[in-house]
């Protein structure tokens, strides 16, 4: 899981943030009340991290109660990785 | 050869033309002139199993068919009808109504609809647009507030197409305007019932034979199995069939480029002037040239994002360059097309100009031109 939620905020900070607010962004930021994730940023997330986990995420699965902050998201992850 | 299908795939698209060419005529310069909507070529389509291409078999579908090959059947459709407005609506069904459904919808909810919208007994229009809310969709007010058994919804939405003689809308809306995106929520609305009134349809430029208006929902009570998938997730579905939307309506569209370099190229054989057909004058020829190198570079790019579509994988980037190249493309051939006609050309009656202002909603709906370059820029990481 500690593996999972390096990958989420290494994405975000050097893809999305381009390497800038690494103080805001914590493994329980709120990322929906923060703005550091936008709509594309969440596409492009999700994209990577189907390709780095081999995993298949659904669309229907993309709501805020498995996606608001990065540690929630690593444990959502971890349901759809044994799954 | 073809470089991408195998012969079974084209024989699919040849058939689809061949339909259209058969069945699918009517007079379109009436037709256009005053908005009338083919419902009779509508249940030609149904008939043809056009709209089954958008289902499984066990609720009246043809499950068998790739997306590779409807976008194919669709390419054919375009090419060999006329009626631009009417391949339109049939893509805006079958795949921004009808497939969520399938990839989403609850058992109770794919028995109840998709066998209708495929015989063409009922008709289903998306609704995301609102008064003020365009490009930024997902910033929408329409509210479904929470109520027992199901939802109180309010609001208006606006540039729907075929709401006007639409039975079902597949209708987003926010369950709380504070929560942005992650509020946004799919829920399927009979919009016969009360608490719903349709706005005649709206006069417009192009596509004018897919009636266009508005829906205004006051009070509407929604019961919760009308929700399609869960709370929240409305933006995720809507993003999902945006990418294999782009793929058909544009494969239609890519069908009546290739309709239109056929004409234009006959045009400049047979027209002479001073002494020789007008496509021996470098002037004319290199326009035809510029219209099949659209016409190319569109079908590539349109291929790709079916095929990585077919393969469940992503295509956000693929499908908004794609969407760019070919509604920008269609709009620059079509004015090449006219100009190739010369005054005819400008004549309705030649049935030329017709594609021009087909064309220009294409760089508009279903995100802008201008959207299509912020998204391909973000994918860049910019």
């Amino acid at each position: 899981m500690s593996d999972n939620r390096s990958l989420i905020r290494d994405f975000i900070l050097h893809e999305l943030l381009n390497g800038e607010q690494a103080d805001e962004l914590e493994f329980d930021t709120n990322l929906l009340v923060s703005g550091l994730v936008d709509s594309l940023g969440m596409v492009r997330l999700i994209a990577h991290l189907e390709e780095k986990l081999s995993v298949k995420i659904p669309p229907e699965d993309v709501t805020i109660e498995n996606f608001i902050s990065i540690d929630v998201m690593a444990d959502y992850l971890k349901t759809v990785q044994t799954s | 050869m073809h470089p991408v299908f195998d012969n079974s795939h084209l024989a699919q698209k040849a058939e689809a033309y061949d339909f259209a060419r058969e069945h699918l005529q009517s007079d379109m310069v009436a037709a256009d002139r005053a908005a009338t909507f083919p419902r009779d070529l509508w249940i030609a389509c149904a008939r043809q199993g056009i709209q089954g291409l958008a289902a499984p078999e066990d609720h009246g579908g043809k499950g068998d068919v790739d997306l590779l090959t409807s976008m194919l059947v669709m390419e054919g459709l375009g090419k060999g009808c006329r009626d631009n407005g009417l391949c339109f609506a049939l893509n805006a069904q079958m795949w921004t109504v009808q497939l969520p459904i399938v990839d989403f919808g609850s058992d109770e909810q794919k028995a109840k609809y998709l066998p209708r919208f495929i015989s063409g007994e009922i008709i289903g229009c998306h609704a995301v647009t609102e008064p003020n809310h365009g490009s930024d969709a997902f910033s929408m007010e329409t509210h479904a507030e929470k109520v027992e058994g199901g939802y109180r919804l309010n609001g208006t939405k606006r540039l729907v197409s075929l709401a006007p003689i639409a039975d079902v809308a597949l209708l987003f809306a926010t369950i709380n305007p504070e929560l942005g995106k992650w509020g946004v929520t799919a829920f399927l609305v009979d919009l016969h019932a009360e608490g719903i009134s349709v706005s005649p349809p709206q006069e417009k430029m192009g596509l004018r034979t897919v009636p266009i208006g508005e829906i205004h929902l006051k009070d509407h009570f929604l019961a919760e199995s009308q929700r399609l998938g869960p709370e929240g997730a409305g933006a995720s579905i809507s993003n999902h069939s945006l990418e294999i939307e782009r793929c058909s309506i544009l494969a239609s569209q890519l069908g009546a480029m290739e309709r239109q370099l056929d004409e234009s190229v006959a045009r400049a054989k047979s027209r002479k002037q001073f002494g020789k057909p007008i496509g021996q004058f470098q002037s004319v020829s290199n326009r035809l040239a510029d219209m099949k190198l659209r016409l190319e570079t569109t079908r590539l790019l349109l291929y790709q994002v079916a095929w990585l579509k077919e393969r469940k994988q992503p295509a956000m980037m693929e499908s908004a360059m794609l969407k760019l190249h070919l509604s920008e493309s269609f709009l620059a051939s079509s004015m090449d097309a006219i100009r190739t006609f010369g005054g005819d050309g400008y004549l309705t009656e030649t049935e030329v100009e017709r594609d021009l202002r087909d064309a220009v909603g294409g760089v508009l709906y279903a995100g802008t031109s201008a959207i299509q370059r912020n998204i391909i820029a973000s994918m860049l990481g910019l």
